[in-house]
């Protein structure tokens, strides 16, 4: 008899799916899959829109991270109109997409799971949550809230607005930066990189507690990708891809990426909307491979600012060139987080940032065009086709939480073997499941707000869809 | 934010859930709301930042769209701190808990209201409904009405 435990919606990450938990004959888990339940289309919806409109439309996707959407969608056109942006235009994207990475970043450590690594996985959730993290380290909640509103305000002051800002134009970005905006940020970068050392500090004194835990939390050999410059750092708006494995040999180093199905396959499962890449090189589903956070401090030779390569040098002391364990996303998000705040200074006391020159102006130069930079979650590639008009005729994009798919699953297999001891359904085993997913901190398209509760709902089903066993929250 | 402070709501992709947004928008561009010193903002949900805008306020008013109600129906309640914090994430922040949070990090507990919109239509797509279309001129006069109060 085969069983399935069913965890459906999944809390506490973007987006909409569900987890189901195969168990075998005796009881045991044979296998676990993250389904996304929740249908984007964007690629279907952009047909026939003028690729004047793409940043902006694309944006949309999402209301955590539209920036980084922004920006892939930007270099394509660029791409398409045959422009090179003005440097000053590049540099600011810089800043609004490490504001990005900011913002989200500290959403996904501070405000999702730091209720789970300040009281534990075990935890009762009435107290593991927002609310019991402001009770018992007040600290660590403000710096949540001082961290994701300083990369908020970058956003909202470049873009005019915070959620879906459209500053960022085909050819380069919309208006210059005013000294007084630059003001403004840069007197918010020493309170922000100080929050983000404390909860460095703190994440670090406490990974001694967790050593147990993530040796079976999504611990597993597996490929790394991320965009690098040419020395070989990291680099989130350009840059060319690394693939390095488990052992931490370089398997590509430094290629274009925009080609990305000379080393990228795409899977399609009937049971997800969300699509699996793959390493064309392994195939199918053995070419596993992780990116995000920990994905870009493993392929990277050094950050580039002072304080995280502090950081990274007593990260690769503690854990090694290429920890295999899921849960060092969080270690890694801390650095990545730092790096983004330095890095935004360091930006915004060139030179020529206040220059006028900001944009280029073209018409149609091609009809193709592939954009490529790194949002929060990994690794992001929009690639459109358009006609000699400028209209979309075809639209295809690889988001993080794609590269991330079947290192998911493999996660949520590895937890569930680990903590589901019965056919009964217990929270602790639960919120791991869900805990693990928390890592790749995945971005569904997310619709962020709708009517009404979303509550946790699982169901324990048997082969004929009987309901054995069901938890709701 | 020093006086009163204004939050309206809601996905602008979903149809009416979108009616605390819009009618967020349409407020920051009223003279009569920048003359009563009022600052509004427009988001897509409740997130756990704003507590410290609420911590600085002198009183709150959030704005959104409900199923709860008739189509085009208004309705103003009280937020009294509280409620289940375990679902409070980046999706589902209730007033409650951002009241909540906003009193145990920053010790400031303002007094605040929810202006419920009943909501007709909540399919894909960004154009209100003729019922909440209608009902936001009289929304927009009731929080005239609160911010004098």
């Amino acid at each position: 008899m085969t069983n399935q435990i069913i965890i459906d919606p999944i809390t506490r990450i973007e987006g909409h799916s569900k987890i189901t938990i195969q168990l075998d004959d005796a009881g045991e888990v044979a296998d676990a899959q993250f389904h996304v339940t929740q249908f984007r289309g964007f690629e279907r919806i952009v047909q026939g829109r003028p690729i004047h409109e793409m940043p902006s439309i694309m944006a949309r996707i999402c209301g955590i991270c539209p920036v980084s959407h922004l920006v892939a969608s930007a270099k394509a056109c660029d791409e398409i109109l045959a422009v090179e942006p003005p440097p000053t235009a590049v540099d600011l994207r810089r800043v609004m997409n490490l504001a990005q990475v900011v913002q989200s970043n500290a959403l996904s450590f501070f405000h999702l799971s730091s209720p789970d690594l300040l009281f534990g996985m075990d935890a009762d959730p009435a107290r593991r949550n927002i609310i019991g993290v402001a009770r018992e380290n007040p600290q660590l909640a403000r710096d949540g809230v001082g961290v994701r509103k300083f990369g908020q305000q970058i956003i909202e002051w470049l873009g005019g607005k915070r959620i879906h800002p459209a500053w960022v134009v085909p050819g380069g970005v919309d208006a210059p930066l005013t000294d007084e905006t630059r003001r403004r940020i840069l007197a918010g970068v020493p309170d922000a990189i100080a929050a983000i050392v404390r909860a460095l500090e703190w994440h670090k004194s406490e990974l001694v507690r967790w050593e147990d835990e993530a040796q079976v939390f999504g611990s597993f050999r597996s490929a790394w990708m991320g965009l690098v410059d040419a020395d070989g750092n990291v680099d989130h708006y350009d840059g060319r891809v690394r693939v390095m494995d488990a052992d931490g040999n370089l398997l590509l180093d430094r290629i274009d990426p925009r080609p990305y199905w000379e080393y990228l396959g795409e899977a399609v499962e009937p049971s997800s909307y969300l699509k699996s890449t793959y390493l064309t090189a392994a195939g199918y589903p053995d070419g596993v491979y992780r990116v995000g956070p920990l994905a870009r401090l493993i392929v990277s030779e050094r950050m580039g600012t002072p304080r995280a390569d502090d950081e990274l040098g007593q990260f690769r002391a503690r854990l090694g060139r290429a920890p295999s364990s899921t849960f060092h996303y969080h270690y890694a998000r801390l650095i990545d987080t730092l790096y983004a705040a330095e890095r935004i200074e360091q930006l915004l006391q060139g030179e020529e940032i206040l220059s006028p020159r900001v944009r280029a102006h073209a018409t149609i130069n091609r009809n193709e065009g592939i954009g490529v930079s790194e949002a929060p979650r990994g690794t992001l590639m929009h690639h459109y086709r358009v006609d000699d008009n400028g209209l979309v005729e075809w639209a295809n994009l690889v988001i993080a939480t794609g590269h991330n798919n079947l290192a998911m699953n493999r996660s949520v297999a590895q937890v569930a073997k680990a903590y589901v001891k019965s056919a009964r359904l217990e929270e602790p085993m639960l919120n791991r499941v869900e805990a693990v997913i928390r890592c790749y901190d995945p971005c569904l398209s997310c619709s962020t707000h709708a009517l009404g509760q979303m509550p946790l709902h699982i169901q324990l089903v048997g082969p004929d869809g009987t309901v054995l066993d069901e938890l709701a929250r | 934010v020093a006086g009163a402070l204004v939050i309206g709501y809601g996905n602008e992709l979903r149809g009416d859930d979108a009616a605390g947004y819009r009618l967020a928008e349409r407020l920051a561009d009223d003279p009569a709301v920048a003359k009563r010193g009022a600052t509004v903002l427009a988001r897509r949900q409740l997130t756990p930042e704003l507590a410290l805008d609420l911590s600085r306020a002198r009183r709150v008013l959030l704005l959104d769209a409900t199923t709860l109600l008739p189509a085009g129906e208004l309705e103003l309640r009280r937020v009294e701190m509280g409620g289940s914090a375990a679902a409070a994430s980046s999706h589902h922040m209730t007033p409650e808990v951002l009241l909540g949070l906003a009193a145990e990090l920053y010790g400031a507990a303002p007094e605040t209201w929810v202006l419920s919109i009943g909501a007709a239509n909540l399919e894909l797509g960004d154009d209100l409904s003729v019922e909440v279309t209608t009902a936001l001129d009289g929304a927009c006069a009731k929080v005239i009405e609160l911010l004098d109060a």
